[in-house]
Order: structure tokens, then C-alpha cells, then sequence
């Protein structure tokens, strides 16, 4: 069995799924193989949590659904990113990194 | 926008829940076979991989619970399927739901009850204009007419002179009205009648009605003008009055009444809901305009002090606008002025002058008598109610505890499909609010009809009481909140219990571990239940054995077979002190000649009848002592002991030869020769009011037992009786008989008619004010303690009876779930008496342990009452020990019956019981 997945940091969820679909439509499992694929492994998401996000997310506009058949012949929604999501990513991801840059410098300070 | 947005998708997914549904359910399975293909390409077989798939990312239904459960339209689904789902359970199991509903229509019943009296009493304000403006000068309750000083330097009662010294001199008042502190019962004779009738009036000062801002509902209401010598007299009635009695008629603006023998012009109708000042029963019918008052001298004199005073405040945010301020200003202007009229007070009081003030207290419920007679009253049956509810509570927990562990399986069901432990609790206690609910609306309707005999019992003897206990939005906000906690405080330990279930044990079928837990509770919601009964049980009793003390007590007075007659004689045009003694004898001979009657008495006043006079005397040759209260007294004619059934002690009673110009004659009662003549040595002695000069006027003819005639609980006043006319030399007559006393053979009420046509037959001008008996008006006394007593004893009946059915409930519980072991105990050579005792051991047990609970907790409660009880001891042993008996013995004898069913169980059958 490989090494357990790590939970991710409260919030972030959203940020990551927004940031895949920036890239192009997707459905909630090409999402969550994107996420474990470059994230290489560490972050598994069970299928609850997904499309809760999913969801919310679409719930807020930021993304929109749309069906359509997958390579083997199923119906699958596949995800877009509104207007309004692209900005909420760059916002999102604008803070994210100062956020990180300000607990980088807190961690080397010592 | 993103709100809105978030609402019209939840709506949308409601509406079209099924489509969401599968939709949510396509994407997880296709999820979830996506997820295996990957599995399937690197070499497992299609079972392998589908499994290796939830484990790793979770069941597809799981998922879906999850996502749906999160949305807000998920929660009002949720509610209503819930509320669906309970509906249905309630109604499979009617027994039960109908148990618990009327538990609790009882108890919150009760609570609705006493709100609907609290709201009504305490917390409803008059219903005048911005009632927040009114201020009181005065802070207590004392009545009627007084000279001197007042009680602890507080003035309350004010005289017509002092009256208009402050109303004039404190501008902050946009007005100032005056009014008599008691009402008045007057007779009255309209255009169309007769004869006069007797109602109730007040004499008010003409701005009365512009001071407490209500305008009339038809015609005009009294004004300023109205209330001076030189005007016409003109009345006001009360609605009610115009509704009743003269049908709307418009033909009575205008027409002119006897009022005590003044005509008065009716000049219109006051609001609907106005009754006056002062919330009490029996408002006044007319309002008359002070200046009709008919003891004249009263306006003329600064000494008598008997008003009242409002005033409305002028709405100004200046500094000396402020309450506190006009206070200083009003205590200003009351020293000036008593400094000025020094001359009409003792000169001993003179050094108290300074210390006199006034005290503004806030009067948008007018002047709070009823609010004061009733606060702690009011507070005890709220307690005593609330505690009843809890034991409700506490029973009701119990059933649904004893349910849950019969639900065990199905929960651990629920809870193996993917219900969440919160979805589960919000189930039950979805049920437990409905079931309160329910119980709430039902009580709402037992608040109203016991409401109204609440109001009966509170007011026995008054005609009309202008409080209504039909439910107001207060009241109705009251039940359905408080239906609301009680069926969270009932449901949520049960639902935590119930909800706890352990899938895996549940379903096979043991469920052991929980179900102790739960009875464990369950034991000591019956310990708490019975703690509490036995709180509410003594309570009970000790009021009630106070009740009877109080009117079994010896009164110094025979109320069987006495009849008690007021009169109101016609105050204007009436009689000369000449007429008096042939009026007086006209009624004592003619009253006599009624057969059944056996003895007839005239006095100014009779025992427990509310009135109370009393003066200072001086005794002959002893300097005046003016320690105590000074002395009550009354005039009574011949025969007045006998008839009440008062004992003579010594000498002789007042009798016929006790007429003017014969000498002074005084009986006094036991407190009075004590206190003046500790050595015994009263018969012969002479006294007198007013002046030291007088102290020679009355002899002291007899003495007589102690009889109560103001205060039931406390000793008798000392007393002095003087004849009906004999007055002190060179003052004129005060007090007429306006009381007659009957001593009749058999029941009282049946000479009734006879006596009315032989007093209009004396004089018709008399009214007769009202006819009862003797045990009434005094048992009118006794109104709030009877409602609280009987109350409480509902309260302490429910109580016992909720114990029992808990007791019995549980033990009959307890019995089916162990009825394979009992099965088993008797196979082994048990025999009924072992497993009867086994059944009961643990009934008894927690009956023991709740009493040691709840006996020094009902010791700790019956400190609090001991103000309230009259010659019982908050600890009586006596009363402890019978109603824990009671309690235990009732409790015991409910568990027995499931015990003795137990005990005849065949083990036969017991043993194939599983």
C-alpha cells in the first residue's frame, strides 16, 4: 500500500480545482486525477469532498456544468470556468502566494 | 447576488429534487466505474477493482449523502420528511402520543395559565396615551383617609389644599390629576327607574381624564370646568356600564341621574377598555368630579389626606424634566408647604417635618395595588408550574427513552445505510418538537379555559374583573416558545441516547452496552421525578393546611348562620342625627320580624368586611400613650355581640338604654384592656378621642373577646365599640350603621328576599348594596391564598400522578426486557415472592433515593413559603411524612402491577420468549 494521502489545508480545495480547469473542461474524475497526478500522489481526494466542492463552486458561479459523453460511452458533466471563476482564481491564487511567502520568510527567520 | 443565485439553485434542486438526484448519482458512478477502468488497466478483475475503489475513495452512496446533505433545501427536506416520518411513527403508536400530548397540554397548559394571569395583572399597561409619561407621587398602596404625618415620612395620600399647591407650583407636569384613593359605592337612580341601584363611582379631579390622555367613545369626558361649586354636576360613565346597562342608548348623554341624591347630568362614555387608575375588580360604573364628593368638608379642610395623584410628565429632554429631578423639585415644594400648614399637625410630629418626602414611581400601569397584592403570589405558582413541566419533561423523556431502546435496530440500521448521527438526532427531535407542539396548541386551550377559572377563583365575590384570559399575541408567542424548549429540554437527551446506537452490536441483536446507559438514565429521571413530586407535594400540603388554619382559626366570631346586609343610605336630602335613632330602630324591628331570624344588629362596619377606622385615645388620668397602632373602633347598636357571635368577657354589652343623653358607654376587646389597663381594672374606667380634655367622655361598661376584624393572621387590634349614637360632648356624629347583621335559623341566603322588602319598607331611598353571608365575606379574604393552595394542589395531583406512570412505565419496561431472565430464574427454584422482590427492589430504590433527594430539597423550598404559611411550620413532621408516604406508597403500588405480572410469568414461555 502506498504512503497515505495527505488531507489538504482547509480552503485550498477550491483554489486547486479552479486552477485545473483553468486549463480545460473537465469531469469530476479527470479533476481528481489531475490533482493526484501533479500533485504526484499526495493529495487523493474520495469522491465526497469532490463533488461537495464541485458543487459549491457551481453553486457560487464560479464554475459551470455541462454534460457530455466520455471516451466509453457514459455521460459525464464536464466542468468549465466562468468569467467570474477566473477571476476569483487569480485573486486566490495572488494571495495564496503571499501567504506562502510570508510563512516561508516566518520559517527561515529562526 | 451570489445569495440570490445560491437560493433560486437550492429551489430549483427542491423542485426538482428526483433530476438532481440521478444526476448527482450519474456523475458518481460514473466517478466510480472511471476510477475502476483505471484499476482494471493495470490488471485487476472488475470485483477487485470496484472494491479497491471504495475503499479509497468512498461508496457512491456515502458520496451522495454527503454532498446532498450539505445544501440548505437538503435541511428543509430534511425537516419535512422528518416531520413526515414522525407524523406517521406518532400515529402507528397512539397510546403512546396520547399519553404524551396530554402530558404536556397539562403542563404547559398550567405554565400558559399563570403567563396569561402574569401578563394580564403585571405586565399590562393602562390603556391610555403613551402611559410612559405617567408618574406617581407616592410609592405604597396605603388607603383612604388619614391626618398627620405619613408612614415612614412617605407621602402617598395627599389633601385637596396640598393637591393644588403642587399642581400649580411644578410646570413640569403637562398635568397633575387627583383622585380618591378607594371607590366609592354610590346609588343610583336613572330617568326610567324607580328605584336606585347600587354601582361603584370615584371622584376624580376634572382633569383626570385629560391627564391620563383618553378621550371619550361618546359625548365628551370630564374637563377642568366641570369641577368647581359653581358648575352643573355632570358624571361620565364607564363603557361597560353604557354597553350593559343602556344598551348604547344615546338617549343617556345628556339625561339626568340621582347619583346619592344630586342630580348629575351624564356628559359621556369613557374608552372601552378604560377602567380607570387602579387594575382591580369591580372598576368604577361613574366617574364624578371631585367637587360632588359628598363630605364636603374633605375639599375644604389641608388636615383629611385621602387623594391619590398622577401626573404626566412633559415629554422634554432638559435636565430638570428628569423623574429624578421633578422628585427633589416635588419634596421642595412638600416641605414649604407643611411648614406653612404646620398648625394642623401634632406639635410632637413637628421635629418629623423635614424628614417627609415624596416619591415619584412610574405609573404606565397606574397605581399598582393588584400589581403589589399579587407579585409574590404570581411568582410562587410560576415556580410551582415550571417545576410541574419539568416533571412532564422528565416522564416524557423516559417514554421516549424506553421507545428508543424498542427502535434500537431500526437506528442501527439508518445509521449502516449512511445516516449521520446528526441527521438521526435532528429526526428525533423533530418528533419531540412536534409532539410539544402539539401538547402547546392543546394547551393553549386549557390556558384559556382554565384562565378563566383562574380569574374566578383569584376575584371570588367580584362582579366583574376587566382582565380577560382569552389568549393575546403575548400569550400565544408564551405557548408556542415555550412548547418549543420543552420539546428540545424533553427530546434531546433521548435523542443523544437513542441515536448512539452501535450498528455492528445493535444488529446482532444485543445491543447490551446502550441500553444500560439509557436505563441508567432512565432511573434517574424517575429519581429526579419523584425528587421534584415530593418538592411540589409539600408544597401543596403546607399550603393547604394554612388554608385551613386560616379559615378554621377562631375568628372571635360565629359566621354560621349569619347574614350580613350593606347598606348605601341616600347621602344628599338624607337624614337629621334626629331621624337617625327612629330610622335605626324602624330597621331593627322590622328586620326582627322575619321569620327565622333571631337576633339583629346594626354596626358602622363588620368583621373582615375590608373597613377599618382608628383613632389615639386618652385614658382618664393616665398620660396618653401613643405606642402601637392606635386603637380601631366602630359604633354597633344592641344585640350586635350576640348576633356576630362575640363572647362577653366582663361587665355588660352595648344595649338598648346606650341612646343619646344617657350616659357614655364603651365596650372594649381583651387586646385594648390589656394594653391600657395591664392590671385588669378596665371595667369602670373612663376614655375618649381627639383631645386629653375628652378623656372623661366614655365609661367602660364590658369587655369582649378578641375578634379579627382587619388582619387574619396577625392578633386582633385592640378595639373599642361605642353605641350607634352616643358621640363625644361637642362633636358631631361619625360613622352611620351601614351594616345590619342577621343571626338566622337555618340557611341564611333564604331570608334574603324578605329582608330587602323590609328595609325598603322602612325607607325606600335605602339601596341596599349587597346581601351575603357571613362565611362569604370572609372567605373573601382568603381568595389569593385559596387559589394558590388549590392550585398547588393540582400541581401536587399531576406530580404524583406522572410519578406513578413513570414508575410504572419504566418498571413495566424493565420487566418485558428481562423477561427470558426471569424465565430462567424460576426454572432455576425462584418462586413469585423472590422475583416480585427482584422487580420491585429497584422501583423502591430510586423512590428511596428520590425522596432523599427531593425531602431536604421540599425543606429548602418550604423555607421560602414559611412567609407565606399561617400556624404550619415549613418542616412539619407530620406533613413530611404523610406525603412521602403517599408518594411512595402510590409509586410502589404502580410498580407492582408490571411486578406481579412479572411474577406470574410461566417459564415456559418466558424461555421461548427470544
Amino acid at each position: 500500500m502506498p504512503e497515505k494521502p495527505s488531507d489538504l489545508i482547509q480552503g485550498t480545495l477550491d483554489m486547486l480545482i479552479l486552477k485545473t480547469l483553468a486549463l480545460e473542461p473537465m469531469h469530476g474524475y479527470g479533476i481528481s486525477v489531475r490533482i493526484e497526478q501533479i500533485s504526484k500522489g499526495v493529495f487523493r481526494l474520495n469522491a465526497g469532498s469532490l463533488f461537495l466542492a464541485i458543487q459549491r463552486l457551481e453553486r457560487d458561479g464560479l464554475i459551470d456544468g455541462d454534460w457530455q459523453p466520455t471516451e466509453n460511452n457514459r455521460r459525464a458533466k464536464y466542468y468549465s470556468l466562468t468569467q467570474k471563476g477566473r477571476k476569483r482564481l487569480n485573486e486566490e491564487t495572488r494571495e495564496w502566494g503571499k501567504q506562502v511567502a510570508a510563512i516561508a520568510r516566518i520559517l527561515e527567520a529562526s | 447576488m451570489s445569495f440570490l443565485r445560491k437560493i433560486t439553485r437550492g429551489l430549483r434542486s427542491l423542485f426538482r429534487k428526483e433530476q438532481f438526484d440521478r444526476e448527482l448519482s450519474e456523475e458518481l458512478s460514473t466517478f466510480a466505474e472511471l476510477a475502476a477502468q483505471e484499476k482494471i488497466k493495470q490488471g485487476m478483475t472488475r470485483q477487485e477493482a470496484l472494491r479497491a475503489v471504495r475503499l479509497e475513495r468512498g461508496t457512491v452512496e456515502i458520496a451522495r449523502e454527503e454532498v446532498r446533505s450539505a445544501t440548505w433545501e437538503s435541511f428543509v427536506e430534511g425537516l419535512w420528511r422528518d416531520i413526515r416520518f414522525a407524523l406517521r411513527s406518532l400515529r402507528k403508536s397512539p397510546g403512546f402520543t396520547a399519553v404524551v400530548v396530554l402530558t404536556l397540554t397539562l403542563g404547559i397548559g398550567a405554565n400558559t395559565a399563570i403567563f396569561t394571569l402574569i401578563n394580564a395583572v403585571m405586565l399590562q399597561k393602562l390603556p391610555v396615551r403613551n402611559p410612559e409619561q405617567l408618574y406617581r407621587l407616592g410609592d405604597n398602596n396605603n388607603c383612604c383617609v388619614m391626618v398627620g404625618l405619613q408612614n415612614d415620612d412617605s407621602f402617598v395620600l395627599y389633601s385637596y389644599s396640598l393637591y393644588e399647591y403642587l399642581r400649580d407650583h411644578t410646570p413640569q407636569f403637562e398635568q397633575l390629576a387627583a383622585f380618591e384613593s378607594y371607590i366609592s359605592d354610590i346609588s343610583v337612580r336613572s330617568p326610567h327607574d324607580a328605584s336606585a341601584e347600587p354601582y361603584k363611582g370615584e371622584f376624580v379631579s376634572g382633569n383626570y381624564f385629560q391627564t391620563l390622555g383618553v378621550g371619550a367613545s361618546f359625548g365628551r369626558l370630564l374637563i377642568p370646568q366641570d369641577d368647581s361649586q359653581a358648575a352643573p354636576r355632570v358624571a361620565v360613565i364607564s363603557y361597560r356600564l353604557w354597553q350593559q346597562r343602556f344598551g348604547f342608548s344615546r338617549a343617556v348623554i345628556g339625561s339626568t341621574f340621582d347619583i346619592g341624591g344630586v342630580p348629575y347630568t351624564i356628559a359621556g362614555v369613557a374608552p372601552p377598555q378604560f377602567y380607570g387608575d387602579t387594575l382591580r375588580s369591580d372598576p368604577p360604573d361613574f366617574w364624578l368630579p371631585l367637587v360632588g364628593e359628598p363630605e364636603k368638608w374633605r375639599l375644604e379642610s389641608p388636615n383629611p389626606e385621602w387623594l391619590y395623584l398622577i401626573g404626566r410628565l412633559k415629554p422634554d429632554s432638559k435636565p430638570e424634566f428628569t423623574p429624578a429631578s421633578v422628585q427633589a423639585q416635588l419634596t421642595g415644594e412638600l416641605q414649604q408647604w407643611l411648614n406653612a400648614h404646620r398648625d394642623i399637625f401634632e406639635k410632637r410630629d413637628w421635629d418629623q417635618i423635614p424628614r417627609q418626602h415624596i416619591t415619584l414611581t412610574a405609573a404606565a400601569r397606574g397605581v399598582e395595588q393588584m400589581q403589589t397584592d399579587y407579585a409574590l403570589g404570581l411568582r410562587l405558582l410560576a415556580a410551582l408550574s415550571v417545576l410541574l413541566l419539568m416533571i412532564a419533561c422528565a416522564n416524557i423523556a423516559n417514554l421516549l427513552l424506553a421507545r428508543g431502546s424498542a427502535n434500537q435496530s431500526q437506528m442501527a440500521v439508518r445509521l449502516a445505510m449512511g445516516g449521520t448521527r446528526l441527521r438521526l438526532m435532528q429526526q428525533l427531535l423533530t418528533e419531540s418538537v412536534i409532539l410539544s407542539l402539539v401538547g402547546g396548541l392543546s394547551g393553549l386551550y386549557v390556558a384559556y379555559v382554565g384562565g378563566h377559572a383562574l380569574l374566578l377563583l383569584a376575584f371570588r365575590g367580584a362582579n366583574y374583573i376587566p382582565i380577560s384570559a382569552r389568549p393575546s399575541l403575548p400569550v400565544l408567542l408564551f405557548a408556542v416558545g415555550l412548547s418549543l424548549i420543552t420539546g428540545i429540554v424533553f427530546g434531546i437527551a433521548p435523542a443523544w441516547m437513542n441515536s448512539r446506537s452501535d450498528p455492528a452490536e445493535a444488529l446482532r441483536g444485543s445491543g447490551r452496552a446502550n441500553s444500560e446507559k439509557s436505563s441508567k438514565l432512565q432511573k434517574s429521571l424517575i429519581v429526579v421525578q419523584v425528587a421534584m413530586s415530593i418538592m411540589l407535594l409539600v408544597g401543596a400540603a403546607l399550603l393547604t393546611s394554612s388554608l385551613r388554619n386560616l379559615e378554621k382559626q377562631n375568628f372571635g366570631f360565629v359566621t354560621e348562620g349569619r347574614l350580613i346586609v350593606d347598606l348605601i343610605y341616600p347621602e344628599a336630602g338624607g337624614y337629621a342625627d334626629s331621624q337617625l335613632p327612629a330610622l335605626y330602630r324602624g330597621l331593627q324591628t322590622s328586620l326582627s320580624q322575619i321569620p327565622g331570624v333571631q337576633s339583629v344588629a346594626l354596626s358602622t362596619y363588620s368583621p373582615l368586611d375590608g373597613d377599618n377606622w382608628n383613632e389615639w385615645v386618652y385614658i382618664e388620668g393616665r398620660p396618653a400613650d401613643f405606642t402601637g397602632v392606635a386603637p380601631s373602633w366602630l359604633r354597633v347598636g344592641p344585640h350586635y355581640f350576640e348576633t356576630v357571635g362575640t363572647r362577653l368577657l366582663q361587665g355588660r354589652v352595648i344595649d338598648e338604654r346606650d341612646v343619646p343623653g344617657a350616659p357614655r358607654a364603651a365596650v372594649v376587646n381583651e387586646t385594648f384592656a390589656r394594653k391600657y389597663f395591664p392590671k385588669g381594672d378596665a371595667i369602670g374606667q373612663h376614655f375618649g378621642t381627639n383631645d386629653v380634655k375628652n378623656s372623661g367622655a366614655f365609661e367602660i361598661v364590658g369587655i369582649v373577646e378578641d375578634a379579627k376584624y382587619q388582619d387574619t393572621r396577625g392578633p386582633a387590634y385592640p378595639t373599642f365599640f361605642w353605641p350607634l349614637l352616643q358621640v363625644p360632648p361637642g362633636e358631631p356624629l361619625r360613622g352611620w350603621a351601614r351594616t345590619i347583621e342577621l343571626n338566622v335559623a337555618g340557611r341564611s341566603e333564604n331570608v334574603e328576599p324578605a329582608v330587602r322588602q323590609a328595609i325598603a319598607g322602612v325607607d325606600p331611598r335605602i339601596t341596599v348594596l349587597k346581601v351575603q353571608s357571613f362565611g362569604e365575606q370572609v372567605a373573601l379574604n382568603f381568595n389569593q391564598e385559596r387559589l394558590i393552595a388549590r392550585l398547588t394542589e393540582l400541581f401536587g395531583a399531576l406530580a404524583l400522578i406522572l410519578a406513578c406512570l413513570g414508575l410504572y412505565g419504566l418498571t413495566a419496561y424493565s420487566v418485558a426486557r428481562r423477561t427470558n431472565e426471569i424465565g430462567i430464574r424460576m426454572a432455576l427454584g425462584a418462586d413469585r415472592g423472590n422475583v416480585l422482590g427482584l422487580v420491585l427492589r429497584s422501583a423502591v430504590a430510586q423512590v428511596g433515593l428520590g425522596l432523599a433527594i427531593g425531602i431536604p430539597a421540599a425543606l429548602a423550598g418550604g423555607h421560602l413559603l414559611a412567609s407565606q404559611l399561617y400556624r404550619v411550620k415549613s418542616y412539619d413532621p407530620v406533613i413530611l411524612g404523610a406525603t412521602a408516604l403517599i408518594l411512595a406508597a402510590s409509586a410502589i403500588l404502580a410498580a407492582s402491577v408490571p411486578a406481579r405480572r412479572a411474577s406470574r410469568v410461566d417459564p415456559i414461555i418466558a424461555l421461548r420468549h427470544e
